[in-house]
């Protein structure tokens, strides 16, 4: 599978940070900024999930467990304990890496659906643990409020303080926090891929018999890379907890999982831009098919099913396909550097 | 005492319901190699279709019960030709995962055709029987007796079919060894699709039994398919004696759970089971011993 080379990837980038940056300046609708903000939680998760099935090749459907562990424990952090948001980030952060940890001492012996199917029970588990919770652990006034905030979920537990320091402008402010949380995201993944973490990861997910072989511990990488991906995500969580101010079951729900899926599948699995491309791809039809209301989710649907069939290394695969096609022509036969990557 | 025998009637209805969701699932996992997510929806839609033929158009009960068959036949086919077959032609080694992804997507949008077909809110399901009748100890409602007849109809069918029949032989020596079978001149193509089919129509009595027990509702069938997988893998993916065994015992043992500890404890404890059992033995119950430990 071909890469792209460490300069393109800047170049890409350094665009992208010109784009963050001349958003806010000229999107004045607190609508779109908002909707903006959501789309960079979901391509944080969903880079994290492409790091840990599109590269690492764990197939594990444990994402938004993991985003909500982050999420909950910052709601909780704040909420029993009375931490700040900017306090409660890392340590919820950590919390959510222990957790995948031990999912992943639970699974990670197998492989393929097992995997799967185990970290969809525990997610489905979470779900239907939180919302049947009606045990009341602390007395709020009149109010019972339950340890894992039952079905309603945590609220006003404390925010960024954007809105007493910039006013009506908050959103900008927020926006700022989720734009930085995603580079450092994508920083450290690239980081991670580049490194001889990344090649041992591609390593057992291309041959798995030949890198054990090697000398690459099988069950310790991917016990790592479930950790690390868990704590990036687990921090998305926080921070998404502290925009949206509330965290609830409700993102634990499976048309959520579909979602992050979706992004990475359309995007490309196991490439670096894939989860991008496919957030703005899914968030632009999301929002056209508003207009379609009830076609929603349906249309959702029929593009997932449809994008594996029809676009097996998803849009980045197929625009490598048309550059490589595109450069053969140009170069007449001429093996260009990229052909042979 | 009486309670006792109530958890142990329930347990078995819905075990016996358990099992042929996992037979299902069992049977596509065994030939093809991959897990059909759609398989909830497909339940969904034979109870639906049983509802539309049955109250919506007004035609006879069996009638009704011949069509959410049929629909389900039809569902697992379109299934096949539309996605897996593709999938499996594109030659990726992790078809495993990108069939699991596209079946999602197809449950995705099966359920929100019900959902705007149908719409949203509970409906009852026309196909019940009132009553009971006392065996000894036992209360039995004729609704659960007729569950468990079924159910285990259905069985006795699918076993014949797969024993006694020329593509039951193919479907077999295809689940053994898929090259093989191939070599010696099983149409994969063909097994394959009638797998698919063949688990649709179990689909469809299942749902059509499941939404006699509960209301019928668009998201009816996911629970019972999750777990369904979760049976399968503690009695090994593919294993069809295993499925039916693990099924009845997990449910009694959930049953159990429920009463005694209340209703939601039931999965949690299900998952710690089918935890407990993969590392003890990582390829199920009366699964294959896994020859790949890589």
């Amino acid at each position: 599978m071909t890469k792209t080379s460490g300069r393109t990837d800047l170049l890409i980038a350094l665009v992208l940070i010109v784009v963050a940056i001349a958003i806010p300046f000229q999107i004045d609708s607190r609508y779109v900024l908002g909707q903006i903000v959501l789309a960079l939680f979901y391509a944080c998760i969903a880079s994290q999930w492409n790091l840990v099935f599109g590269f690492a090749g764990i197939f594990s459907l444990a994402p938004v467990a993991i985003f909500a562990v982050g999420g909950y424990a910052t709601a909780m952090l704040c909420f029993f304990l009375g931490w700040s948001v900017w306090a409660a980030l890392l340590p919820a952060a950590l919390v959510a890496a222990v957790f995948s940890v031990l999912i992943g001492l639970a699974c990670l012996r197998l492989t393929g659906v097992y995997v799967a199917l185990l970290t969809l029970a525990v997610t489905q588990v979470m779900y239907l643990l939180i919302v049947t919770d009606t045990e009341c652990f602390v007395q709020v006034g009149s109010v019972c409020r339950q340890l894992t905030g039952g079905p309603g979920g945590f609220s006003r537990f404390g925010d960024f303080g954007t809105r007493q320091l910039l006013k009506g402008d908050w959103m900008i402010g927020n926006y700022a926090i989720v734009c930085t949380l995603f580079v450092v995201i994508m920083v450290v993944t690239w980081v991670i891929l580049k490194g001889p973490m990344g090649h041992a990861f591609r390593a057992i997910r291309d041959n798995p018999g030949y890198a054990v072989a090697r000398g690459i511990n099988r069950f310790r990488v991917q016990l790592l890379v479930f950790g690390l991906s868990a704590f990036l995500t687990g921090l998305a969580g926080g921070v998404y907890a502290a925009h949206f101010q509330v965290i609830g079951p409700t993102i634990l729900q499976l048309p959520q999982l579909m979602f992050i899926i979706a992004i990475v599948v359309i995007g490309g699995t196991g490439t670096f831009w894939g989860p991008l491309v496919g957030t703005l791809v899914l968030m632009g039809a999301d929002e056209l098919m508003r207009e379609v209301g009830e076609f929603r989710t349906l249309g959702l649907g029929l593009i997932i099913a449809a994008s594996i069939v029809l676009l097996p290394n998803g849009l980045v695969g197929r625009f490598r396909d048309l550059m490589r096609y595109a450069g053969r022509n140009r170069s007449a036969g001429l093996k260009t550097s990229k052909d042979i990557q | 005492m009486n309670t006792f025998y109530a958890v142990l009637v329930s347990g078995l209805t819905v075990g016996a319901l358990y099992a042929i969701a996992s037979i299902g699932l069992s049977l596509v996992w065994g030939a093809l190699g991959v897990l059909n997510m759609a398989h909830g929806a497909m339940l969904t839609l034979g109870g639906y279709v049983a509802y539309g033929v049955i109250t919506g158009l007004g035609l006879p009960v069996p009638l009704g019960i011949f069509a959410s068959v049929a629909f389900g036949a039809l569902a697992g086919g379109l299934i096949y030709v539309l996605i897996v077959r593709n999938v499996l032609r594109q030659a990726k080694a992790d078809f495993e995962a990108n069939v699991m992804i596209a079946t999602v997507g197809a449950a995705i949008a099966l359920e929100n055709g019900i959902l705007l077909v149908f719409g949203g809110q509970p409906l009852r399901q026309p196909v019940t029987v009132s009553g009971s009748f006392e065996l000894g100890p036992l209360i039995v409602p004729w609704q659960n007796f007729i569950i468990m007849v079924a159910a285990v109809l259905a069985m006795a069918v699918i076993a014949s079919l797969l024993n006694y029949t020329r593509m039951g032989r193919a479907i077999r020596a295809t689940a053994q060894n898929r090259d093989a079978a191939r070599l010696m001149g099983v149409a994969a193509d063909r097994v394959y699709l009638i797998v698919l089919m063949l688990s649709g129509a179990v689909a469809g009595i299942c749902g059509l039994l499941l939404s006699a027990m509960v209301q019928l509702s668009p998201s009816l069938g996911n629970d019972p398919m999750l777990k369904a997988f979760i049976m399968c893998v503690v009695a090994g993916l593919g294993s069809l004696p295993g499925a039916v065994l693990v099924s009845f015992g997990l449910a009694l043992l959930e049953a159990w759970v429920q009463y005694q500890f209340g209703a939601r404890w039931g999965f949690p404890l299900l998952l710690c089971a089918v935890v407990v059992v993969l590392i003890w033995r990582p390829s199920g119950l009366l699964g294959k011993t896994e020859v790949r430990r890589m």
